[in-house]
């Protein structure tokens, strides 16, 4: 049963190697460091990392994310050292990163959902995640709209203010049917990379309305990032 | 930020920490040493710093600038109006003192090839003996241990101080300027000066010509693979004016292009009339290299 979740988003200028001398969004890493210290003080059997990829699958607990992909230059340091061969896609392998900086040693799991995933698909496999143990806490990487202003990565679609605020709302009032209800077709158009990741979340509730804290939400780069702890007791 | 592993360019990766003055400057950090000729004929913009205000005015610019070092010169190294030890001194000893009052942590270098001066120099405050002329005093090694300072160790071939290139050949001039500037080094050693604070030089111009100057820098890394640190002086110089045919004053597009080969080859001091430019210009090449990362980085991040 679902416990507690945390939600980031999960551009990789989250790695801060990534960005060079300058730290550029330190409070940005400082919400989402917060969100997950409470998310492992919660006590859960296990932490289940979610974040969207390319397919719905699981990894090794031990993989990491290779940041070399992004920064070739970074090299051997970049690894951090993986001792397995196939490396996180960046969600996940953020979210393995952000319980390593946590210093989460207990047990974990490291779950993608696949970008094309239906909503219903979605919400069955955050059933599944829910039920691997008595008491589960979600650690969900998902990013709202990149086209949020003529200078995002995906220009500006003005449908895409409206979205994230739905969303917004969504996970402020713990309303998990409205994040199911979000349209998968209108996600994808606007570059809202998370919407599968929510509504596994949604799904993780099983119908029960979580508390919310909201930690960070601004769009500095046009992209939404949201950073939120969810309680359900 | 330093690498692991092979260098990205295959070279230099050897270096350690040189130490000027009070400061310690690990490898893959270039410096930039800022030319302050306390001279009225120096070839570039002769006279520009010849008044001490003027100087003066020239070091504050050069430290806002992204300088570590400045390097402070009594005598043009062409042949002209004799300068005695006497000159010399009264052209930079005071000056070096008026800097290191205003910079206490700056590193002062001072150009010249005579003990005396050296001695002076130090006494005022300067970090390094910046011996041009390729060790022709030989007991400016004896100054810059006696005072814990660092030496640059020149290639000069066999020109004396304040001599033109006069025919000049070798049958390898790299080869030359290894034998040249690594005995230096050792000689340096056997006088007592520190091993962190020695520097070579290839010494563009002295001593060479065109041809020869531009197959050093072709092939400074068979220099920086030594695991000396290695200080380049190519600021406005002939061989890049022979080069794009141009005088002086239209020579820092060049000047910067052969920055960017030597430092892409690991050279690590370098000494340039112009601070603003040459620091960006080592500062990206440090950075293609891997030794700097990126002052900030978003694009494609976020």
């Amino acid at each position: 049963m679902l416990i507690a979740a945390a939600l980031c988003p999960a551009p990789p200028l989250l790695a801060r190697e990534l960005t060079g001398a300058d730290p550029v969004l330190p409070e940005l890493r400082e919400a989402c460091r917060e969100a997950v210290d409470e998310l492992a003080l919660a006590g859960a059997d296990v932490i289940v990392v979610v974040g969207v990829a390319a397919e719905q699958r699981t990894f090794d607990p031990r993989a990491r994310l290779d940041l070399s992909a992004y920064a070739p230059a970074l090299g051997d340091r970049a690894a951090g050292g993986s001792p397995v061969d196939s490396p996180l896609p960046l969600s996940v392998g953020l979210g393995a990163r952000l319980l390593d900086d946590a210093g989460y040693d207990g047990r974990r799991r490291l779950q993608s959902v696949g970008a094309g995933t239906p909503p219903m698909a979605c919400a069955a496999l955050g059933a599944r995640v829910a039920a691997a143990a008595p008491e589960v806490a979600l650690l969900v990487m998902a990013d709202g709209s990149a086209r949020r202003s003529r200078r995002a990565p995906g220009y500006l679609d003005v449908r895409a203010e409206p979205f994230d605020a739905e969303v917004g709302r969504a996970i402020l009032a713990g309303d998990m049917p409205a994040l199911l209800a979000l349209d998968d077709t209108l996600a994808a158009e606007l570059l809202a990379t998370g919407r599968p990741a929510w509504q596994v979340l949604a799904g993780a509730t099983a119908g029960r309305r979580p508390s919310c804290v909201v930690r960070y939400s601004d769009d500095p780069f046009g992209v939404a990032y949201l950073v939120a702890s969810l309680s359900l007791g | 930020m330093s690498a692991g592993g092979p260098h990205p360019a295959g070279r230099s990766a050897s270096h350690g920490v040189l130490r000027l003055g009070r400061r310690a400057f690990p490898p893959g950090q270039p410096l930039v040493m800022a030319i302050v000729n306390r001279t009225p004929d120096s070839f570039f913009q002769p006279g520009a710093t010849w008044a001490e205000p003027a100087a003066i005015e020239r070091v504050h610019q050069a430290v806002a600038e992204g300088a570590d070092v400045i390097d402070v010169g009594g005598i043009p190294a062409a042949p002209g109006a004799e300068v005695d030890v006497a000159e010399e001194i009264r052209r930079t000893a005071g000056f070096i003192a008026a800097v290191r009052s205003s910079y206490p942590d700056v590193v002062i270098s001072v150009d010249t090839w005579r003990h005396e001066t050296g001695r002076a120099a130090c006494e005022s405050g300067a970090d390094l003996l910046n011996d041009s002329w390729g060790g022709f005093d030989g007991q400016l090694a004896e100054v810059a241990a006696e005072f814990g300072a660092g030496l640059v160790c020149a290639h000069v071939g066999r020109q004396q101080p304040r001599t033109r290139p006069f025919r000049v050949s070798y049958p390898d001039v790299v080869a030359d300027v290894l034998a040249q500037t690594q005995a230096l080094a050792r000689r340096a050693l056997q006088a007592g000066v520190q091993p962190d604070r020695i520097v070579l030089d290839p010494a563009h111009d002295f001593g060479k010509n065109t041809w020869h100057s531009l197959e050093v820098t072709r092939r400074l890394a068979e220099l920086t693979d030594t695991g000396w640190p290695v200080l380049v002086s190519l600021s406005n110089k002939d061989f890049v004016g022979e080069t794009l045919d141009l005088p002086p004053e239209h020579r820092l597009p060049g000047t910067l292009a052969a920055t960017a080969v030597c430092a892409w080859h690991g050279a690590r001091i370098f000494r340039v009339h112009q601070v603003r430019e040459t620091r960006q210009v080592v500062d990206m090449v440090a950075t293609i290299r891997g030794d700097r990362p990126p002052a900030r980085a978003v694009r494609g991040l976020a």
